[in-house]
């Protein structure tokens, strides 16, 4: 343990034995057997933590507890189970699934690895939810309504009540300001720890080790993506990623690290911090920039220029048979460049994992009695995406953003990204694709756990200039067994072409002054005017 | 509504009455600023702006009505204009008003010049009439006089009715969580990638003033069901027809209006049929 951080275990060996140490056997091949060799010594270092003097754990009285338990029933149970198993009537369909209380294990704690949560922990984990997972947030539910519920939840453990009822608390130092120079370090900080193994080099949760992660529930899991802290379940500032990293999420792969000097440990912080904004901004519509000469695909994203792109919320079609209620993308950024003969469309997306083997098509049918699927490596569905845009623009109405319907169909633009070729369809409703005459071309490429596909078609009516251009899009990731109606889903949004000459502001402006000048100067003339005529010398 | 803009204006115009000696000019100044200030950001969500244009100049001409009718105000504000037109002490004032004027202008131009316009929107009606009757897995059902066949077991037969709100949870858990949320406030974990957002039922703006026979329509019909004015083609609502049974759907409006605590709106005050 040098100057390097160490992982700290996830199994609870010191302080919580036989009964969680059987549980806990870490799931997941490679960390194991280091991480217990670890943890040997770190019970040690642990040690003088835990011999301090034990208050009794608060457990509430009856009463709270006969509360929390009927609000329970009504606002839990179906996710989490009567019998707090994690095994609702809404369990299938979620991922990570709801959790069992009876592991008594907790993602989110300030109190060491192995250990359990503080109540105050529990609370907030009630009140705030863990964004992008199925766990909700209770602001509706007052204090005392949480406090209750903590202390029910409480009861399906036997460690609550028992010695490991008061844990211990990893203070949180006040953070240092944020600095770029710090974020610098950071990342040689992430290298340094082998984060990239898990979360990749570029943080977006496609490192080697991401396919075969397990949860302690025996689930695929994947790696958070560190350029999306608004996706982040235990909060997304600076103290709350500290906490993360130093306690780590029990019962999930992530594991604790100790990182020091403690500078190294906010310079981690901050390299994370410094990977993506506090909120997606979702866009709804994007701007298509006029230029001279075609763009070039081979180029990439740089034939698109640096800024960010409209980026657009991406949710699981749960709407007709094939459904997807865990779909591997959550959002797809769009740029656009068009020129007197072609349209060139970039999709960019964030994927765990390259799925180019296998086939997949919008077409593709789906079971409808198929089991809800997670995350498997099976290499028959590869990645695919599509764009889709009204066949015509009718003044009145857009088409069924499904893939259309008899009445208005739509166009599709597809790519599967294991041939890389594009093909085009005739959408009448995802039951009805025929087709199309002319295929775009495409070009895409798979890097640091991001897809980026450059769509070419030529450039019809529809894309006049100074026009707003419905536009959706369809994403499959074949990991995840995505194809035909199984995929990840957008609304209709737009594309504005931007017109090739922009106006110049200045003549109206001068036009605007040069009248408002004259209407004062006439008045003041006017009144002046009158007031020498009226008022005798 | 923002309630603290709402407060600030009123003080301000309470505060307006204790200022010794104001005149009408004063007046009117305080009562377009406060008008003005709460117009544009005292209403949430915000008014587009060319609403808030239209606001503004009928403001504008009320204020100027007000001031024409009454002679001696409008008497006054004449010569007070007429002062600062022609007076000497006051030319460089009038001319630095007769030069910062254009220029303002001018930069509201440029800003309306490159801004870029605003994607288009779609109105749409969110609770157009319902059809008479619908067909369902070849049944027909007639949405003016047929109620929810298990709402009588009520008081009928309780026990029997909770096994029918049981399974309303069960259905709703399986299908309708994602998108409604699992409080039905409309927040479910996929509830930010659609537009229209998927109803509130906590609300009382949508099953709090239905009838049960009008969200048996909307859960079997869907987003597709609806009429052109309701534009259909961006609704996410499933027609779940496609994957429950009537039964399911009749007991799912059960546990909506069970889980929420609101009521269905009751058959008279709706003008359709006659029962209770
Ligand atoms: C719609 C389903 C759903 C409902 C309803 C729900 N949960 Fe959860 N909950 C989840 C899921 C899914 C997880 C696991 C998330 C994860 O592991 O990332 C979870 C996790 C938790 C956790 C573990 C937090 C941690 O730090 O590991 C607690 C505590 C919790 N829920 C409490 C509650 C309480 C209390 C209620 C009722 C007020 C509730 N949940 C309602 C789905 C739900
Ligand atoms: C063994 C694989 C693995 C390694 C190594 C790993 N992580 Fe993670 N990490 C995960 C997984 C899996 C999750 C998602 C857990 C979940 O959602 O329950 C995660 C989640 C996170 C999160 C998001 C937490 C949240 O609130 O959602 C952060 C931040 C993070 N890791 C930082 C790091 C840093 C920094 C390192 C290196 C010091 C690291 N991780 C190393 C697997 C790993
Ligand atoms: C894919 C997301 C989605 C799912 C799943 C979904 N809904 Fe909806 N629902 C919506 C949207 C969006 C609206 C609002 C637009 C509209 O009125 O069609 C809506 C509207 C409704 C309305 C009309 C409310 C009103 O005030 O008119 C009812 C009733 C309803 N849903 C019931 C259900 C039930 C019951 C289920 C489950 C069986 C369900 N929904 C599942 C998205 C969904």
């Amino acid at each position: 343990m040098g100057g390097v951080g160490t992982i700290r275990n996830n199994t609870d060996i010191a302080i919580r034995p036989a009964r969680r140490e059987r549980r806990a056997v870490m799931r997941f091949s490679r960390w194991g057997a280091m991480s217990c060799a670890l943890g040997a010594c770190l019970c040690i270092a642990l040690l003088p933590l835990t011999v301090s003097a034990q208050p009794a754990p608060d457990l509430g009285t009856d009463e709270q507890r006969e509360a929390g338990r009927l609000l329970y029933m009504d606002k839990c149970a179906q996710c989490h189970g009567e019998t707090g198993k994690g095994d609702g009537v809404a369990a299938p369909f979620m991922r990570p699934m709801p959790r069992d209380f009876t592991a008594g294990i907790y993602k989110v704690r300030t109190t060491p690895s192995g250990q359990l949560p503080t109540d105050d922990d529990l609370v907030r984990v009630i009140r705030d939810g863990m964004p992008y997972t199925g766990m909700p947030a209770w602001p509706q539910l007052n204090d005392d309504e949480i406090r209750n519920l903590v202390y029910y939840i409480k009861t399906f453990n036997d460690d609550f009540s028992g010695p490991y009822g008061v844990p211990d608390v990893v203070e949180i130092p006040d953070p240092p300001s944020f600095s770029e120079a710090s974020a610098e370090r950071g990342r040689v900080v992430y290298e340094e720890n082998q984060c990239f193994d898990c979360h990749g080099m570029a943080g977006r949760g496609d490192g080697p080790s991401a396919v075969t992660l397990q949860e302690q529930w025996g689930n695929h899991i994947r790696p958070a993506d560190l350029t999306k802290r608004w996706t982040f379940i235990g909060g997304n500032t600076r103290e709350d990623i500290y906490r993360t990293f130093t306690t780590g999420l029990d019962g999930s792969p992530m594991p604790s690290y100790s990182i020091t000097p403690i500078e190294d440990s906010w310079a981690l912080v901050d390299y994370v911090y410094s990977l993506s904004q506090d909120e997606p901004d979702y866009a709804t519509s994007a701007t298509a920039q006029y230029a001279n000469d075609p763009v070039d695909p081979v180029q990439g994203r740089a034939a698109f220029g640096e800024e960010r792109g409209a980026y657009f919320p991406v949710v699981g079609q749960v709407i007709e048979s094939g459904r997807s209620f865990m779909p591997g993308v959550d959002g797809i950024e769009m740029k656009a460049r068009y020129n007197a003969d072609e349209i060139a469309i970039l999709l960019s997306w964030h994927d765990m994992s390259a799925e180019t083997m296998g086939s997949n098509a919008p077409d593709m049918e789906v079971p409808p009695t198929e089991q809800v699927v997670r995350d498997t490596v099976t290499s028959i569905w590869s990645d695919a995406v599509a764009i889709q845009f009204p066949q015509e623009l009718a003044p009145g109405g857009l088409p069924y953003f499904l893939f259309g319907d008899a009445r208005q169909p739509v166009d599709l633009w597809f790519a599967d990204l294991a041939s890389g070729e594009g093909r085009s369809y005739v959408g009448r409703g995802s039951g009805n694709l025929l087709a199309g005459e002319t295929s775009p071309s495409v070009r895409a490429t798979y890097e640091d756990g991001a897809w980026t596909a450059v769509f070419t078609m030529p450039r019809d009516e529809r894309f006049a200039e100074d026009t707003f251009v419905p536009i959706a899009f369809s994403v499959w990731d074949g990991f995840n067994d995505e194809r035909g109606n199984r995929r990840g889903v957008t609304g209709w949004y737009y594309m504005y072409l931007e017109p090739s000459e922009r106006p110049s502001p200045v003549m109206p402006m001068l036009r605007a002054a040069g009248l408002t000048l004259l209407v004062l100067l006439s008045i003041v003339g006017l009144v002046r005017f009158r007031h020498r005529t009226s008022v005798p010398a | 509504m923002n309630i603290i803009i709402l407060l600030v204006v009123c003080a301000g115009l309470v505060a307006l009455r204790f200022v010794p000696k104001i005149n009408i000019l004063g007046w009117l100044a305080g009562w377009w600023i406060a008008v003005f200030v709460f117009l544009r950001w005292g209403i949430d969500p915000p008014l587009p702006t060319s609403i808030q244009g239209m606001f503004v100049a009928i403001l504008t001409l009320a204020l100027l009505a007000y001031l024409s009718a009454n002679s001696a105000h409008f008497r006054f504000v004449l010569d007070r204009f007429v002062a600062f037109t022609t007076q000497k002490k006051y030319t460089i004032p009038l001319l630095a008003v007769i030069a910062v004027l254009p220029c303002l202008v001018a930069l509201r131009v440029y800003f309306d010049v490159t801004e870029g316009p605003a994607p288009p929107l779609s109105s749409r009606t969110i609770h157009p009439p319902p059809p008479t009757s619908i067909e369902v897995a070849g049944n027909t059902i007639d949405l003016v006089n047929d109620d929810n066949p298990y709402r009588a077991l009520e008081t009928e037969d309780p026990a029997a009715f909770e096994e029918h709100v049981e399974n309303g949870r069960r259905v709703y858990y399986e299908n309708c969580v994602y998108c409604h949320g699992d409080d039905m406030a409309g927040d479910g974990l996929f509830a930010h990638g659609f537009d229209p957002i998927p109803a509130n039922f906590q609300d009382a703006t949508t099953i709090a003033m239905l009838q049960e026979g009008y969200i048996f329509w909307r859960i079997a019909k869907g987003g597709p069901g609806l009429p052109s004015e309701s534009t259909p083609w961006l609704s996410a609502m499933p027609a779940w027809e496609d994957f429950l049974s009537e039964e399911d759907m009749w007991d799912v409006t059960l546990f909506l209006y069970d889980f929420t605590g609101h009521r269905p709106r009751a058959r008279e005050d709706h003008g359709g049929g006659g029962d209770h």
